[in-house]
């Protein structure tokens, strides 16, 4: 039985540089002379070690001067002999790259290394990321209503041990504003440490982006080899408008997608260990309960485990512990529901007609929730045309072109496109969401703009990279590479109409652009309403106003404890029915944060709003700053 | 009060999540680690025979099996030359001298003369003792146990010999594999125990130098062996106990888990004697962690190593105590969700650990060549929880003999349940 190896033989099986896994499918490669259009990227996915040694087309190589006894290739043998010269003019190996490792596989987990290009690639992005999203951080743009719901609802947890300071009802699970309460709670002056609540929590999200930034590079460069598609990926990233204005917001988006960019970093590790899968799966988990829209994105994080873990011995283990270290934190949020008697509705009655009265339940209002539609995003009065285009027609249009690509190419060759069918399905799997005609808010589109700067990274970088190119160009072609996504990067910044550096204000001159113009300080409106208030109302006064301010007013002294939200005293049956008693003359003040006149409107479908309507009419406005589209007002209510 | 009750159950939660995720890891430490796989593998290729083996057995009331094994060992694939056999009986026990001395008869008339039978007439009447009585007899380089019920892998020897000589160790432990899952409500879960131990957490202590071998399956050069002086009669889980002082010698400790080549054994045919087992070990590891062995090891890691495993028996014994009292707690309590939320986190990592143990029932069967049913799940996620609570149990009883003072060897009874099952799995394996 016993045998001991001889040296002829290929090196020991049982002892590769990589494990791979003995039931892995054979891949027999495919014999290059079948493939004739990308010769050179097909070696790429030839596995090193499953490839057999002595390989037959070693006869192509050129005779070794050393070995002039070897018998002549060929089609050596066709052409005129030339005569055995020494080395310096044996013809140079036609095709050395066969004999190299495969430089770029998702699946195996081979990834080119970083390098010193790469490295200052990625330091420069994170530069870049600090200065657009940190310059006028606290500045532009205006603090926003659920900026406010979500800090209050950190407050909360900080000062009450509570999920929110109203009746908590299941909109978003909690993870969100738990993480901000834990930014929050450590630092010296707690929320007012960055001047206010917001402010704060912006920080964070600066903080954040970073993460981002480095895990959006990393996971774009494994996904398709290439230093210069993560740098393009960046570069949206950081400097499209729309991505400066949603991601400087204190918004769950951003949080749910660090955790996953972390999620899928995971899972292009070089090797994907039970732990580094378990991890990856929890960060999922993660960005589920911090944004119940992660789970469009699940679908294609399955199926990259499932391609990346095929055939490994662990495989049993990491199938079953990922889907389980996923489900752990929405278990944690459903036992949160179940423990409080909330996750049904009393009498298990799911009527959207009749909701629940006697308490709030997570599973009515998921059920609510899905049912919920409002008109079509693509009609003209529809969040693309008002909002998401104007801000970045660009990196929407290129975006959802790329994302065609990436889906063809990796469609077409799945094995091989790995990288751009995971880039495809992400951005495909979340613009349906946003399309399928459900309530879709005006920042919901932040979770795209990562993805679409993903797939546009990749396909530029792989559309430059087209052999018809190289032989165009010949030696130019890597300049070419790089000068090509440069001039466009060049052209965005510099032209007016992008809005990535410069604008045409209104005046029609060219400026800088809003995100960066030092003499545009939105948010210093809300303050100086802020200073109005705190000098001329009473700390007792009952106020009616947005939740972007309810941090300054409940956790700066003087406190405002009767300042609540028009949304809030509108629903919640404590403030409507205790405080307010839904009488308008129950209300002092009412200020008026902007376009909140269209929310009154917009939330008063069933008349919940109407008393705040008709302290509106009864009242006097006694201060206000108007600048350009923005209106910030506050009304006393004459009784 | 309330307040240190609540503060009382987050640190337990926290502690118990710590310490199960932490078993978690072990459990896996093999798959998860390519590198750690690879090592645990046996070669491919085996060397010529050139070590020469000592094969102890030690028997107490084995007529049924002992021929069998003794005719297994015998006709291992080594040559007979660098094999010889001791069967180890006390003199009492007469019905299994005669037994083997039958077989020995029956092999002298083939030619086979390594096999003598070893009797010892003085006290203790346990295992370690048997072995030290058995060393000096012995002639050849390494010393092997084997327990009698044990199905040996008839390469085990070249296996070994080729370990000891490439990778020039001198104690190599051999994986043990339980065979039975399916024979009463326990066995799936005492092969798992078995599976996860030696394929996976034995080559974490081996890693880092602190291990505590199995009772079977084990060989050590002779000199070595000789040097440590032998077993310690007076423990009850002398094979743990002599791990640990060769890992506190600095000696390197080869684990060998490979589905191939384990021998095979079965598990306890009652509950009665499961539990005398596992009180039996749970008891030697107390005493084993009295004796502080495990304080001679040099390094800081290796002491806790071997601390941790010690005293998991005490561990156990409390936990089986709290789970009961902190379900109470919760359901009569009506503790604050937040405190309750805290006491998710280790039923979550009990879900992970019983999802673990269902993957592993089916790598354990696939190896093998056996299959796992999903009623084979069901039952095995029925019979979870009463199994913890008799292991539980067992340590609990294992703390009152320790306190008692009584330090008997309660025996383990063996049928040969496995062998007419794994006849069948031997051949699908091979």
């Amino acid at each position: 039985m016993s045998h001991d190896p001889t040296p002829q033989r290929p090196p020991r099986p049982e002892r590769p540089p990589r494990p791979e896994p003995a039931s892995r499918p054979e891949r027999p490669l495919r014999p290059r002379s079948e493939r004739p259009e990308r010769p050179e990227r097909s070696e790429r996915f030839a596995h090193p070690e499953r490839r057999p040694r002595p390989r037959p087309e070693r006869a192509d190589r050129p005779p070794r001067p050393d070995r002039p006894d070897r018998p002549p290739r060929p089609e050596q043998a066709e052409r005129p002999q030339r005569p055995q010269r020494p080395v310096a003019v044996a013809e140079p190996p036609r095709r050395p790259r066969r004999r190299r490792p495969p430089r770029l596989s998702v699946e195996r987990g081979i990834f080119p290394k970083l390098g010193r290009n790469g490295r200052l690639a990625l330091l420069f992005s994170v530069l870049t990321g600090l200065l657009s999203h940190g310059y006028h951080l606290f500045r532009y743009p205006l603090y926003l209503t659920d900026e406010g719901i979500y800090m209050q609802r950190a407050w909360s947890l900080v000062r009450e041990t509570r999920l929110s300071p109203y009746t908590y009802d299941y909109d978003h699970a909690p993870a969100g504003w738990i993480t901000l309460a834990g930014w929050a709670f450590p630092l010296p002056k707690q929320f007012e440490t960055f001047g206010n609540a917001i402010n704060t929590g912006r920080f964070l999200m600066l903080l954040v982006h970073l993460g981002a930034v480095v895990l959006l590079f990393e996971v774009t460069r494994r996904l398709s080899g290439s230093v210069l598609a993560a740098t393009i990926a960046a570069f949206f990233f950081n400097l499209s408008p729309i991505a400066v204005y949603y991601q400087r917001q204190v918004l769950l988006d951003n949080l749910m997608m660090f955790w996953l960019l972390l999620a899928l970093y995971a899972l292009l590790r070089r090797e994907t260990t039970i732990r580094s899968a378990f991890a990856g799966g929890a960060a999922l988990g993660i960005a589920l309960i911090t944004k119940e829209n992660a789970l469009f994105f699940a679908p294609t994080f399955m199926y990259l485990l499932y391609r990346r873990i095929q055939g490994s011995p662990s495989h049993r283990f990491t199938r079953a512990l990922w889907p389980f270290a996923a489900a752990a934190p929405v278990g944690a949020y459903v036992t949160y529901a179940l423990l409080k008697n909330e996750l049904m509705p009393s009498g298990l009655d799911f009527d959207l007609a009749n909701p629940p009265a006697d308490h709030v339940s997570l599973l009515y209002t998921l059920w609510w929730q899905i049912h919920r539609s409002q008109g079509s995003l693509l009609n003209h009065h529809g969040l693309l045309y008002t909002s998401w285009l104007p801000r970045d027609a660009f990196l929407l249009l290129a975006g959802m072109a790329t994302m065609v690509i990436s889906l063809w190419w990796g469609m077409r060759k799945k094995r091989r496109d790995l990288g751009f069918f995971v880039a495809g399905t992400l951005a495909f799997g979340y613009s349906f969401y946003l399309l399928r005609g459900s309530v879709v808010l005006d920042f919901y589109i932040t979770p795209l703009i990562p993805i679409f700067a993903m797939n546009i990274g990749m396909v530029t970088d792989r559309l430059l990279r087209r052999p018809a190119l190289r032989r165009l160009l010949g030696r130019m072609s890597s300049k070419v590479r790089i000068a090509v996504p440069a001039m466009l990067a060049v052209l965005l910044l510099a032209s007016p109409s992008t809005g990535y550096l410069l604008t045409v204000n209104t005046e029609g001159r060219v400026a800088v652009a809003d995100q960066y113009q030092s003499k545009l300080a939105l948010t210093h409106m809300q303050q100086a309403q802020i200073a109005w208030v705190r000098k001329h109302v009473s700390p007792k006064a009952r106020i009616i106003m947005d939740d972007d301010m309810w941090g300054e007013l409940h956790d700066v002294h003087p406190f405002y404890p009767y300042a609540h939200s028009h949304w809030n005293a509108s629903s919640d049956p404590a403030l409507r029915d205790k405080l307010f008693r839904k009488r308008w003359q129950n209300v002092d003040y009412i200020i008026m944060s902007n376009k909140m006149r269209n929310s009154i409107h917009r939330n008063n479908g069933d008349g919940r709003e109407n008393w705040i309507l008709a302290a509106l009419r009864n009242s006097e406005r006694v201060w206000a700053d108007i600048r350009g589209g923005i209106r910030l007002e506050i009304y006393r209510v004459n009784k | 009060m309330t307040a240190i009750v609540y503060l009382g159950l987050v640190l337990i939660s926290v502690l118990l999540t710590v310490q199960s995720a932490h078993v978690l890891y072990l459990m896996l430490y093999t798959w998860d680690r390519a590198d750690a796989e690879r090592k645990a593998r046996a070669p491919d290729t085996f060397v010529a025979p050139r070590l020469s083996f000592s094969v102890l057995l030690p028997a107490r009331h084995e007529e049924d099996v002992i021929q069998t094994t003794i005719d297994r060992v015998v006709r291992a694939d080594y040559p007979a030359q660098l094999l010889e056999v001791f069967v180890i009986c006390s003199q009492d026990d007469t019905g299994t001298i005669k037994k083997a001395e039958e077989k020995i008869a029956e092999l002298e008339r083939e030619g086979l003369h390594n096999v003598e039978v070893v009797v010892f007439d003085d006290k203790p009447v346990n295992k370690p003792h048997g072995l030290n009585v058995a060393l000096p007899h012995t002639t050849h380089k390494v010393v092997t146990i084997f327990d009698a019920e044990d199905d040996i892998h008839p390469e085990i020897f070249r296996l070994v010999n080729t370990v000891m000589l490439k990778e020039r160790v001198k104690v190599v432990q051999a994986g043990v594999q339980l065979m039975n899952f399916d024979s009463n409500w326990y066995s799936t879960l005492n092969v798992l125990e078995y599976f996860f131990w030696f394929k996976s957490r034995l080559h974490y202590h081996a890693h880092y130098g602190s291990i505590p071998l199995g009772g079977n399956t084990v060989f050590f050069a002779r000199e070595l062996l000789v040097r440590l002086g032998g077993w310690d009669e007076h423990n009850l889980t002398e094979d743990a106990d002599l791990g640990l002082r060769v890992s506190a010698s600095g000696e390197r400790v080869r684990v060998v888990y490979d589905d191939r080549y384990v021998t095979k054994e079965e598990t306890p045919p009652t509950l009665g004697h499961f539990i005398r087992q596992r009180t039996r070990w749970s008891q030697g590891f107390m005493q084993t962690l009295k004796k502080g062995t495990w304080k001679q090891m040099p390094t800081r890691k290796q002491r806790w190593l071997a601390f941790y495993v010690l005293a998991f028996p005490r561990g156990q014994a409390l936990l089986g105590l709290y789970l009961p009292m902190s379900l109470g707690m919760i359901l009569i309590l009506k503790v604050p969700v937040l405190i309750a939320l805290f006491s998710y986190l280790p039923v979550l990592l009990l879900c992970a650990h019983f999802l673990v143990a269902v993957v592993g029932l089916y790598e354990f069967t696939d190896a093998h060549g056996l299959e796992a049913t999903p009623a084979t799940v069901v039952k095995m996620a029925v019979a979870w929880f009463p199994f913890q609570m008799v292991l539980a149990y067992a340590a609990v009883r294992a703390m009152r003999r320790e306190l008692l003072g009584r330090h008997d060897w309660e025996k383990t009874q063996h049928v040969g349940a496995h062998r007419a099952r794994t006849e069948e799995a031997d051949s699908r394996v091979a």
